[in-house]
């Protein structure tokens, strides 16, 4: 029964859902029945041109996650280990934290074009955040015996970056690649609604002025589903890579 | 430090205005220009009355999601049964794209602002959902045990011990429901909407009126910032007691 309870909710959820599409309350348009979700989702999976549209969503959003955090890393660990550059560059990140930076993607339209790299540039500037906070707040925070051991032992600085504070900051960094991953996502699936004519966000606009909302729910489902697998890779990654320091989260 | 920030910013302005002069394309604005535009607009209701109805379209949806984002989040990081029976459907479906479910919500609560609202406040409802529920988890044991041996009761212990040790993850959660709130509230007036700065910013973009989307834009990052710092004052005026990350 304790095994269980994590799947009865969900299991409701999906039964009021499959009751509601039955029910003939509603429009088969508001409650597509599960059935046809599922059939326009193995329709999804086994159509190329669909899977095509479903890489190059991944694609942007792995791209610009990719610059972010190439960048992300190197200016944080830069603000943590030097006095100068987090004076200048702390209020300019803590600033410009709660400013919605989708708001620059019309601008970006015209900067970068319509195409990819729009996109891509938006979604390295909302991920460039959190990684850039958390890596900063980890290579702030390094046990100062550890660096003080290092000096010691002769190491140079060079060597006490690459063996102490990289480490040391490495979790941090996870965690600001699991916020980033998400948002990434997010931006990609936003900017493709509002301004595309290929990926998964333009697919979902695209079903839905079809008024195929099964079709529509299944890209959703694809959606979903790539984020979740996005966000487990991140996990995997931070499991094997710092296999020092278990991540103490509940669920992960 | 103070003077060489300052000097910092000033001179990547002036070096974007000189830019500007040298003449860069007529869709960067130069700051001054931008200055001037925004002061314009200021004079005007146009702006006003989009802010207003970009307002009306986050802050409910930030107060909903919020309010059971926390109830939640506590009620699962404090009775286990609960915890099991709902928690994993919200990790899962966690790092999932919310907006998604717009053009589900426009059909459900048509497309005036219901459908907005209720999404915003669907995706404010995960930041504080997880930050109330870890809170929790992370109250020291050893002050529960206290607790109960001075004798308190299972209410007693949870407003005066638990509740205050989740509260600075609980408002943690908050500034980044915030953020997302100004994302969503933006995105879903970019995608439909007849009102808001989102729309505003898009017939800008149509028209190709770039003085208006800089307004706009900086509307957007001025409301951003300063519901952040809201929430941030709220935060030290309520939790007096808890040493704030600068």
């Amino acid at each position: 029964m304790k095994r269980l309870l994590p799947f009865i909710f969900v299991l409701v959820l999906l039964g009021v859902w499959e009751a509601a599409a039955h029910s003939g309350l509603w429009s088969k348009l508001l409650f597509p029945s599960l059935t046809s979700i599922a059939y326009e989702f193995a329709r999804f999976l086994a159509t190329p041109e669909q899977l095509h549209e479903a890489w190059v969503s991944l694609y942007r959003a792995l791209g610009g996650f990719a610059l972010a955090a190439a960048v992300g890393i190197f200016v944080g660990v830069l603000m943590g280990r030097s006095k100068l550059a987090a004076g200048l560059l702390d209020p300019l990140f803590s600033g410009t934290y709660a400013v919605p930076k989708l708001a620059l993607f019309p601008v970006f339209i015209f900067v970068f074009g319509i195409g990819s790299l729009s996109k891509v540039a938006l979604v390295f500037l909302e991920c460039l955040y959190p990684i850039v906070i958390m890596s900063y707040h980890g290579a702030r925070s390094v046990n100062r015996v550890l660096l003080w051991s290092a000096q010691n032992m002769g190491a140079s600085r060079g060597e006490t970056l690459r063996r102490v504070v990289i480490p040391a900051t490495a979790p941090f960094i996870f965690a600001g690649f699991r916020v980033a991953v998400p948002v990434a996502m997010i931006v990609v699936v936003i900017t493709e609604m509002v301004s595309s004519a290929d990926g998964l966000g333009y697919l979902v606009i695209y079903s839905l002025s079809s008024l195929r909302t099964d079709r529509m729910l299944a890209v959703v489902v694809a959606i979903a589903l790539l984020g979740y697998l996005l966000d487990k890779a991140v996990v995997l990654a931070r499991d094997r890579l710092i296999y020092w320091e278990k991540l103490d989260t509940y669920y992960v | 430090m103070g003077l060489a920030r300052a000097g910092f910013f000033l001179s990547l302005l002036a070096l974007w205005q000189l830019l500007a002069w040298r003449g860069l394309p007529a869709y960067v604005l130069s700051p001054l220009e931008i200055i001037r535009d925004f002061v314009e607009a200021l004079g005007s209701a146009e702006l006003y009355e989009h802010a207003a109805a970009s307002l009306a379209r986050s802050l409910p949806g930030f107060a909903i999601g919020t309010f059971f984002g926390a109830l939640l989040g506590l009620a699962a990081g404090t009775a286990r049964w609960f915890d099991r029976l709902f928690s994993p459907a919200v990790f899962v479906s966690y790092p999932v794209p919310k907006i998604v479910m717009l053009p589900m919500f426009m059909l459900w609560f048509g497309i005036g602002d219901l459908s907005k609202v209720l999404i915003i406040a669907l995706a404010c409802f995960y930041p504080v959902f997880i930050n109330a529920y870890y809170g929790v988890k992370a109250t020291p044991a050893i002050l529960v045990w206290s607790a109960l041996n001075m004798g308190a009761g299972r209410g007693a212990i949870f407003r005066r011990v638990v509740l205050p040790s989740a509260a600075p993850m609980i408002f943690a959660g908050m500034r980044v429901s915030l953020a997302l709130s100004f994302i969503v509230m933006f995105a879903a007036e970019m995608i439909n909407a007849r009102s808001g700065l989102g729309h505003l910013i898009r017939v800008a973009e149509n028209s190709l009126r770039f003085d208006l989307m800089y307004v706009s834009l900086l509307a957007v990052a001025i409301l951003g910032y300063a519901g952040d710092r809201l929430v941030r004052f709220a935060q030290r005026r309520l939790l007096a007691w808890h040493e704030q990350p600068a």
